[in-house]
This record gives structure tokens, sequence and C-alpha cells, in this order.
């Protein structure tokens, strides 16, 4: 009785084992061959992207699924990919045996609801973002992220890897070493970047309310702003210059600030001041550049 | 012989706090036995410590609780480099083996890292707690008075970034060459940035903004060589 219970035993363990097995095993092709996924979500999906070296393309669509097809020419790559209610996770993997970082090179293509929040992290390669509304986070060494009408909460930490970032509304926060970071013709309400010796960009109007900080280290920081803009402004550069397009008065909100005796400062107010823009620098060059 | 036991129990109960240190050190998460229960009863000393600790190991797994461990090798290196120079008050030979203990907190990137950044945190306090201008006065890079513990914050989380730093970067082992050099070359910006800024705040030792980029950039060391850490444990994988 003993044994047949445990034969029974036995094999309803191995049955599930073998299940377990089946669903935790990364789908692999052949060389170059284009996987293709599809996940049933509802509105709002979370999605995770992990993987070390490739392109990553995210696009949106107004189907609530998400699409998941990605290449490796080395097919010693695996991707494992995962849903879990609402939650869809992507990670490459190597198939088996010391591989190269060429080997393990995956070009993804994934399409998502439009209203997703998305998490990528990735080392090496390019990841670039479309249409997607929702929160979002970036940490890579490396790759460069371009997003692209994107509105949402924002962040991003590269080591030199650059930012581009067009016609992105919401907020942003963005860290780097030695990136580059470009806001080209934003509608972000709250915007804080810094790089070390990377140039930072602004090449678009600032909201009311808004506020903005630039901040960098041995980089040029160019802000571009319209006539009508109206903002509050604060740039200082320790050991470089400040140079000024616009036509400041004197800042009529809050207290008078002091004139610092270390580097170059320039305080002042544009139209009624109604954003606040901060710009500053260790030994970088600021420019604040008219854009018509 | 029942005063004897008695007499016995009663030194036990009167463990002296580096006793209780040491127990504290080697405990594995496990209760601590009675005679220290007894001795954090009535010591307000150790039962700060161990409170401190104690929050100190629970945020470090809560942030290390997705990644792998640390190549041993990495963190016999890493022991030695404390132990020689005295940052870890244990005078043990090196071991073969990792300890078990509060050190291992140090088992993983992310616990390394919130280390790190405790010491940055410590560093920054010096800046808010004391008031700029008394710091930029008394700066560490313009020989401090003795025992300013504040500045001495700021020294150790130099000396402690350096060693680390110096440890792990000529060993990582990540499998993409070109994040290695990424890495390595943007260490060496911050540690340039961290010269200039040093230089900047001797200059001039009433330059707030000075300062304040002097802090950003020990932050961002400490970023990068958390990063370090975590690329290259997991060898370029994610």
């Amino acid at each position: 009785m003993n044994a047949s219970c445990n034969v029974v035993k036995a094999g309803a363990l191995g049955l599930i084992m073998a299940g377990l097995v089946l669903i935790a095993s990364p789908a692999s092709a052949s060389p170059g061959d284009r996987v293709e996924k599809h996940f049933a979500v509802q509105s709002k999906p979370k999605i995770t992207v992990r993987s070390s070296n490739g392109r990553i393309q995210v696009k949106a669509w107004t189907k609530n699924e998400v699409m998941v097809a990605w290449t490796n020419r080395s097919g010693k790559s695996a991707v494992d990919t995962e849903e879990a209610g609402n939650r869809v996770e992507i990670t490459t993997q190597e198939a088996g045996g010391k591989i190269s970082a060429e080997d393990l090179k995956t070009d993804f293509e994934i399409t998502v609801p439009v209203e997703s929040e998305l998490h990528v992290r990735t080392d090496s390669g390019n990841v670039t973002v479309e249409s997607v509304h929702g929160d979002m986070t970036f940490d890579t060494v490396g790759a460069n992220l371009q997003l692209t009408d994107v509105n949402g909460y924002v962040m991003a930490k590269t080591i030199d890897g650059s930012l581009v970032c067009t016609r992105c509304s919401g907020k942003l926060e963005a860290n780097s070493i030695s990136g580059n970071m470009q806001m080209i013709d934003p509608s972000l309400d709250s915007l804080r970047v810094q790089t070390s010796s990377g140039n930072i960009l602004f090449d678009g109007s600032f909201l009311s309310r808004g506020i903005y900080i630039m901040k960098n280290f041995s980089g040029t920081i160019e802000v571009h702003f319209a006539s009508s803009d109206s903002f509050d402004v604060r740039a200082t550069s320790l050991k470089g210059d400040v140079i000024n397009q616009a036509s400041f008065k004197p800042d009529t909100h809050g207290s008078p600030h002091a004139e610092s005796k270390f580097g170059h400062s320039l305080f002042g107010t544009m139209n009624d001041g109604h954003a606040k823009v901060e710009l500053t620098s260790f030994s970088g060059t600021i420019k604040i550049l008219k854009r018509d | 012989m029942k005063f004897r036991r008695k007499w016995k129990a009663m030194k036990m109960m009167n463990m002296e706090c580096d006793q209780f240190e040491r127990i504290l050190e080697q405990q594995d998460n496990g209760p601590l036995p009675a005679p220290a229960l007894a001795h954090l009863e009535a010591c307000e000393t150790c039962r700060i410590l161990s409170a401190d600790l104690g929050a100190i190991r629970d945020a470090a797994l809560e942030l290390g609780a997705e990644e792998l461990p640390v190549p041993e090798r990495v963190w016999i290196s890493l022991r030695q480099q404390l132990n020689a120079e005295g940052i870890l008050a244990v005078e043990r030979p090196p071991v073969p083996e990792v300890p078990a203990g509060w050190w291992a907190v140090f088992q993983r990137p992310a616990l390394a890292g919130a280390f790190l950044s405790l010491l940055l945190a410590a560093a920054a306090m010096v800046g808010y707690q004391s008031g700029s201008v008394q710091i930029a006065m008394h700066s560490p890079l313009a020989s401090p008075p003795a025992g300013n513990t504040f500045l001495s914050a700021e020294k150790e989380f130099k000396e402690e970034s350096l060693a680390i730093g110096n440890v792990l970067i000529p060993q990582l082992q990540i499998r993409d060459a070109a994040v290695t050099d990424s890495l390595r070359r943007n260490l060496g910006v911050v540690d340039h940035f961290i010269a200039m800024c040093e230089n900047s705040v001797r200059e001039q030792p009433d330059n707030e903004m000075a300062r304040e980029y002097l802090y950003g950039a020990y932050e961002q060391k400490a970023e990068l060589l958390a990063t370090a850490m975590n690329r290259s444990v997991t060898g370029g994988l994610q």
C-alpha cells in the first residue's frame, strides 16, 4: 500500500516538475530567426525588459495586448518571458556555454498599449520608445535613449548613454556621468537633469508653474526660449561663462538675489516669471539663447 | 558549588560591551544568547548599536533581495583591504570563506551600494548639520582639527570608496568589454571631477557651490561603483 502510494506520489511529482520546466524554459530559436509572442493584458500593464546588448524598440498601439518580437543573430541567447496578471517580464539569458557579448546581442520590437508602465534595463545598444503614455524607468550603461511623444513620469539613469527626448510631456528626471541630454520641443512641467561631462540642450517652451533644473559639471548647457515664455532664471557657472540673449528684468519674486563672489551668475525674470529655471555648471558654459 | 554557578551566571550577565559587540557581529540572523539579551536590556549604548545594525541589515536585505551573490574572491580582497586600512575593527587573519554575521551585508552588490550611500549620507550630514560656513572653515582638505567626527565621516567615505574602487575595478569581469571600458573611463571622469572640486574647496573654503559639487561627485562615484559591482556580478547579463 505504502509502496504503491509512493509510486503515485513520485509520478505526480514528476509531472509537476516536467510542467514547471516547460513553463520556465526560455524560448530559443535558430540563429537569426524572428520570434514573436503575444500577451493579452488589461489597460495600464507593467512591462519590464532586461537585456544586456542590442536594440530595444517600444511602440504603442490601441490593443490591450503586448507583442514581443526578438531576433538573436547568434542563436546563443534565449529570451525568457513571463506573464503574471497585468505584468509582463522579458529577460535575455544565455542559452548555454560560454558566450560573448556579441552572441548575446538581441534586438527587440515590443508593442504595448498606449497607457503602459515601462521599465528597461540594458547595458549597451539603443532604446527607442514612441508614443507610450505611462511611468517609465531606464537604467543603462552605454545605451542611448530616444524617447518620442512620451507622456508620464520618466526616470532615466545612464553612465555614458545619451538621452534625446522629443515632444516629451509630463515629468523627466535624468542622471548621467558623460551622456548628453537633449529635450526637443518638450511640454514638461518638471525637469531635473544632471550630467557631469555631457552637454544639455533644452529647446522648447517653459510651461507656467513648471520647474526646470539643469546641472552639469563641464559640458555646455544651452537653453532656447521664446519671447513669449514666462520664467524666472537663475544661472551660475563657477568657472565657466554665462552667455545671455534675453532681456531680463530684475526678479520681482521673493527676496533679491545677492551676487555670488564666485563664478558668473545671472538672475532675472522674463515676462511674469511663471516658471522657474535653474541652470548650474561647475566649469561649463551656460547659454540662454532666443528661439525666434 | 551553587554559589560558583550563580557567580558564573552573574559574570555572564555582566557582559562587557566589547563582548556583546563580538557576539552581535557573529550572530547570523538568529536570536541572541541569553547573556547578550540581558546585557542589551541593561546597556543603552549597545541597544542603540543593535537597533542601528538591525535597521541597516533590513534595509540592505530589502535592497538586495533580487541580486546575485558577489564572487567570493571580491569580498576576500575587499575585506583584506578594509582590514589593512583598519576600517574594520576586527583583527582576524584573512579566511578563505566568507564569514557570517553583519559582514553578510557586504555580500550583495546592492548592499555594498547601500553602505556607500550610508557613508555618503554621513558625509552630506557634515554639510547640513554643522552649517556650511563652519564646515568650510574647518574643511578636511585644509587640515581639520583632531576629533572632528563629522569631518572624519567625509574622509572615511573618500578612503572607503577609494579602497573599494581599487579592489573592484581591476577585477571587473563583465562580458562586454565596451561596458567595462565605459565604467573605467567614467570612473576616471568622476575622479577627475572630485580632484577639481577638492582643489576649489581648498582654495575657496567658503564656496558652498564647490562643496555641493564635491558631494555630488562623491555620490556619483558611489553610484558608479554600485553599478560596476552589479554589472560585474551578473557578467553583463541582466
